[in-house]
């Protein structure tokens, strides 16, 4: 997979925003051409959230200096990428494009850093802002197909398609989410990064279902992934939701690390967390819905354990076997066999 | 660690090869099935090793005769499956796709057949002359397995051996199965898969579009299900034309051979 | 998706079409591809499979719960790995001995030969003590350990064994930042640390390859255990009675080895958290039921594709370093040879490690394989213009001892520094085409000589501040 996505091949066609770039060419260095992609990012995400941007906005969300904020404002300006209104900073068609596009390339880097290199999603986001800027000749393009033209990044946000397509934010605060009514998360904010740590250590990732069952004054109670747990208001502010079906609301799962040695249990599913090349990785092994498994050995250290799948003697570590669901069930006659041998 | 120029770094130019041997066999299957052992119980010391070109995975390749005739034989990595695109799997892959082999030999154990089915069955999507090699049947046996092999090669549409490749049982089976594949003297009617409702309709959607991009390819169904599922060297090799060249020389393999043995005939 | 201007219509709307396709598919999509496929292998595999009787006793059930016990899983390991390290040394003690007679007699009839034809005596030197000498060596000491340890270790491999050991191991591993299967590189590294490192293509993820390729040279390769074993009785052991004295020199060495593998650990977490960050990824494993080895496998890979390539790998590397210590050896200035000059200007620097000069000309000389460092050390010792065949150990003991003021501090870091320092040449070579990369290629051979000049210096000054050495 990775080999795939290093490889550097030249694209044929120019896409609109790469003409804006290699006029942009004429800007002395690679740092000018990030600070610009910098503020046309920190403008297009203060226009989704409907919040005007300014030289401090930008100053504060992207570490700069007044003095250089207010100095990239006025030649990105100066290129027609954004415009001063009296709400603040626009961006103009252009400069939507050019935002686009490096969006684009952010969030698919975090999707394939999450699913496939195997990265702590508290770290996704800093890697992303180093590649999203190396767009050279299709590479973004090979990437979004190699990775099956994934919807959202790990956070929950849409992922714009090649021609500059965006869904709408979708999503309404945890914090003014009626209790009692199950919820899809649909985005955790990954800014600020020391919040995003917390949220990701509670265990909360996009995908999962929540359920608020009440607020205290230390924050809000939920129930989720078969656990209860209380969530300061900082954190719930950050998580977005949106309503699920009543009955596609799955039942609480019990995981494959909960088999006691020697049990069986059949194959419900993965969990959302459990995608790319594990995940693949975990289906060729035969490990698909429906299918009887069983817990038969434990290594020295209590981890991993081996289980009995199809016949052969499969070694999962516990952060593996935690992802996959199972459900009682008794296996079928064959399994039963093949789990003896 | 990753090779750069993966997509680029090409196959063997096996070119050579068909004009040297009378045909070109591939050895897959999962790891563990005893898959070295049927490539050295083939062999014999007649093999060599080295590393697929531009990787740092372990080729190795030998030859066999059989009524006069020599083969090749290439031993593939040991993947579970074509479909996760690590690099050993890519390899095997191109080979069986773009190598275009006589015959694939695919190395199962008859200990746990289904999860090996699942190889077999993949390769039987890009490939119709395939040969099945129910390895391990000692084993099995003392398991108390038995795999009723008429049953399977009904089922699978292919030649089913079944060997013990340590003590060289079934051994000579498999090669004049392989060799009949290889002559055409054996038809094949590989299983295709069921992919259910929706992967199913998209895929035969695709099919007759790919037909038409490059007429002739016995596994227009396979490569319509890569292209949905982003496969970017299938893509690529739509693109500059490698397929439709794969299709061309698929339809007249025979053929050639047959012209080949008349020329050595005549020298 | 975007396409060049001369793509056929065709090509370009199945290309669009797959994409939509694709799309309105959703994530699920390779999710479902495998589901369907082992939804046909199952029902194709319940027509043509029939489970009969099975036996009752299942030997494979029964061994594993030994193997995979907690309480006997670890030592079995343990036993294993020393009763091959035994059979490794002991029995490759007296093929060595014989090769050695044997390719040293040739030396002695090309020398006469040369001789005969007239030839000057730097070009007899050069050719014969010097090149041949070094490539004779080599031979000597690396090929009858190497046709013992890797058939051993082909064996455990073909029985299904080693799997388990990368099971039972895995757990440490992971909190390194590692896995399972380094456990395997590792011993695999025991024999040769260059087929240790191709050994690390079983491992699928690139992140914990590299960081089994980058660590497997703290494990002591045959090269190096002539010399631990060498110290270990001369130092270690020598203070105990004749009886003990074995059992002493044998816990030193594996003292050592356990060091080894604590260095590993440690710097495997150091690396997985730093340079090589991530989670510890993809952990998959199948573990095969116990099988009877297949003695042609055995041979065929043990010997021609570990043993030999091994072997060729070293020779190419020993024959340079032959001539390099024929030439320090014997060109002199002053009235004295190269080598000294060269071990004098290094001793003050040396010192602050706890070596001397002496020992790190040798080991800079022995590059390119370990296993002459010992006959360089007494070459110049010995201030013979040429590597020097075993002489008793007493009078070993004395010429480093009294003559040189080697003490314990000085064994101690010989052995510390055998154990850490850089990777031979060979292995440096192979972590290059494994990885391809400068750079880690770099980390790997500079990483562990600076771990290693870093130990030897803290243990140096420590000692020297309690006044030991």
């Amino acid at each position: 997979m990775a080999t795939l996505i290093n490889q550097n091949q030249d694209g044929p066609k120019l896409p609109r925003w790469r003409r804006v770039i290699n006029w942009l060419g004429r800007w002395p260095g690679q740092r000018d051409r990030r600070a610009v992609e910098d503020l046309l990012k920190h403008v297009h995400a203060c226009q989704e959230r409907g919040q005007g941007a300014s030289a401090e906005s930008a100053a504060g969300a992207i570490g700069w200096s007044a003095r250089r904020a207010v100095k990239v404002i006025a030649s990105v300006e100066a290129l027609g990428l954004i415009r001063s209104t009296s709400k603040g900073l626009e961006l103009t068609d252009g400069g939507t494009q050019l935002a686009v596009s490096v969006i684009r390339a952010h969030r698919l880097w975090e999707r394939y850093l999450a699913d496939e290199a195997g990265m702590p999603l508290t770290q996704v986001h800093a890697e992303a802002n180093r590649r999203e800027h190396d767009r050279e000749g299709g590479r973004v393009d090979r990437l979004d197909a190699a990775l099956g033209y994934p919807q959202s990044d790990p956070h929950g946000d849409p992922i714009p398609r090649a021609d500059g397509r965006l869904a709408e934010f979708a999503g309404t605060p945890l914090m003014s989410w009626s209790s009692g009514r199950p919820a899809r998360i649909t985005h955790i904010e990954d800014e600020p990064a020391s919040v995003f740590d917390q949220i990701v250590a509670t265990g909360l990732m996009p995908g999962q279902v929540i359920t608020v069952e009440g607020s205290t004054p230390e924050g809000l109670r939920v129930a989720f992934n078969g656990r209860k747990s209380v969530l300061a208001p900082v954190i719930a502010a950050n998580v977005f939701v949106q309503a699920v079906p009543q009955d596609a609301a799955p039942a609480p799962a019990r995981s494959l690390s909960s088999l006691e040695q020697g049990g069986e249990a059949v194959i419900r599913g993965f969990d959302q967390g459990l995608r790319g090349f594990h995940r693949r990785r975990l289906l060729d092994l035969g490990l698909t819905p429906g299918t009887p498994i069983r817990a038969e050995r434990v290594s020295m250290f209590r981890d991993p354990r081996a289980y009995r799948v199809r016949g052969s003697l499969v070694a999962l570590r516990r952060e593996q076997a935690d992802r996959v669901h199972i459900e009682e069930g008794s296996p079928s006659p064959s399994a039963q066999t093949g789990a003896t041998s | 660690m990753s090779c750069d120029t993966c997509d680029t770094c090409g196959l063997p130019d096996d070119g050579d090869d068909r004009q040297k041997f009378d045909g070109v066999v591939a050895l897959a299957g999962n790891p563990n099935t005893g898959k070295s052992t049927v490539f050295n119980a083939l062999t014999g010391l007649r093999q060599h090793t080295g590393n697929w070109p531009g990787k740092t995975v372990a080729r190795a390749e030998g030859r066999f005769t059989h009524e006069n005739k020599t083969y090749k034989l290439v031993d593939l990595p040991g993947t579970y499956s074509l479909l996760s695109a690590s690099e050993d799997e890519q390899i095997a892959r191109d080979f069986i796709l773009f190598g275009r082999p006589s015959c694939t030999v695919v190395v199962a154990d008859a200990t746990c057949l289904e999860r090996n089915l699942n190889l077999v069955l993949q390769v039987l999507e890009i490939s119709d002359r395939v040969v099945v090699c129910v390895n391990l049947v000692d084993e099995a046996k003392r398991k108390g397995i038995q795999v009723d092999a008429g049953q399977l090669e009904k089922d699978l549409g292919v030649p089913v051996v079944k060997t013990t490749a340590r003590s060289g049982r079934g051994l000579s089976e498999l090669v004049s199965k392989v060799v009949g594949v290889i002559e055409g003297r054996c038809q094949t009617h590989p299983h295709r898969v069921d992919l259910g409702q929706g992967v199913g309709e998209a895929v035969s959607r695709l099919v007759p579009m790919v037909n038409e991009v490059a007429p002739g390819l016995p596994n227009a169904r396979w490569v319509a299900m890569r292209l949905l599922d982003g496969d970017w060297r299938i893509r690529e090799a739509l693109l500059n034309g490698e397929l439709s060249q794969v299709a061309e020389r698929q339809q007249a393999p025979a053929e050639s051979f047959s012209n080949k043995m008349a020329l050595e005939g005549s020298q | 998706m975007k396409l060049d201007g001369y793509t056929p219509r065709p090509v370009a709307d199945l290309l669009d079409q797959a994409e939509e396709a694709r799309r309105a598919l959703g994530e699920g999509f390779r999710d479902r591809v495998v589901e369907s496929i082992y939804k046909d292998a199952t029902e194709i595999a319940g027509r043509s499979v029939e489970y009969g009787e099975r036996r009752r006793v299942d030997l494979d059930l029964l061994v594993d719960k030994v193997v995979l016990s907690p309480i006997f899983g670890l030592p079995l390991m343990i036993a294993l790995l020393g009763l091959i390290f035994w059979a490794t040394i002991i029995g490759a003690n007296y093929p060595s001995q014989m090769l050695a007679t044997g390719l040293f007699w040739v030396e002695a009839q090309g020398t006469l030969l040369f001789d005969y034809l007239g030839a000057p005596w730097w070009l007899t030197g050069f050719i014969w003590h010097g090149i041949y000498r070094g490539l004779a060596w080599v031979i000597a000491v690396m090929l009858p350990p190497m046709m013992i340890f890797f058939p051993c270790f082909t064996i455990l491999e073909d029985l299904g064994y080693l799997p388990r050991v990368a099971f039972n191991l895995d757990w440490l591993f992971k909190k390194s930042g590692g896995h399972g299967k380094q456990a395997l590189t590792m011993s695999m590294g025991f024999g040769c640390n260059a087929a240790g490192v191709i050994a690390c293509r079983v491992i699928d993820s690139p992140r914990e390859r590299l960081i089994a390729i980058l660590t497997n040279n703290f494990v002591p390769c045959n090269g190096r255990y002539p010399t631990l074993i060498l110290i270990a009785v001369l130092f270690v052991a020598a203070g105990f009675s004749p009886t003990a004295a074995s059992a002493v020199a044998a816990g030193t060495v594996l003292t050592i080895v356990v060091l080894g593998v604590i260095t590993t650990l440690i710097v495997s977490a150091a690396l997985s958290r730093t340079v090589l960050k991530g989670e510890a990824s993809a952990f998959t494993l199948e573990l095969p039921s116990y099988r009877r080895p297949s003695i042609a496998r055995i041979i065929y890979t043990s010997l021609i594709d570990r043993t030999i390539f091994v072997l060729m790998r070293a020779v190419m590397t020993a024959i340079p370093a032959g001539a390099v210590i024929w030439l320090l050896g014997n060109i002199t200035a002053g009235g004295t040879p190269l080598a000294t000059h060269v071990s004098d200007f290094l001793e003050p620097f040396a010192y602050q490690f706890g070596l001397d000069g002496v020992i790190i000309l040798a080991y800079i000389i022995a590059i390119p394989a370990n296993e002459i460092v010992v006959p360089t050390i007494l070459m110049i010792y010995l201030g013979e213009g040429m590597m020097t065949e075993d002489i008793s150990q007493d009078s070993l003991r004395q010429v480093l001892v009294e003559q040189h003021g080697w003490t314990m501090l000085t064994a101690v870091n010989l052995m510390l520094f055998s154990l850490l320092h850089n990777p031979c040449a060979t292995t440096i070579i192979t972590m290059w085409k494994e990885t391809r990369s400068l750079r880690w290629t770099t980390l790997g051979a500079v990483g562990p000589l600076v771990i290693a000049f870093g130990v030897c210096f803290v243990v140096a000054q420590a000692a020297r501040l309690l006044g030991w050495g």
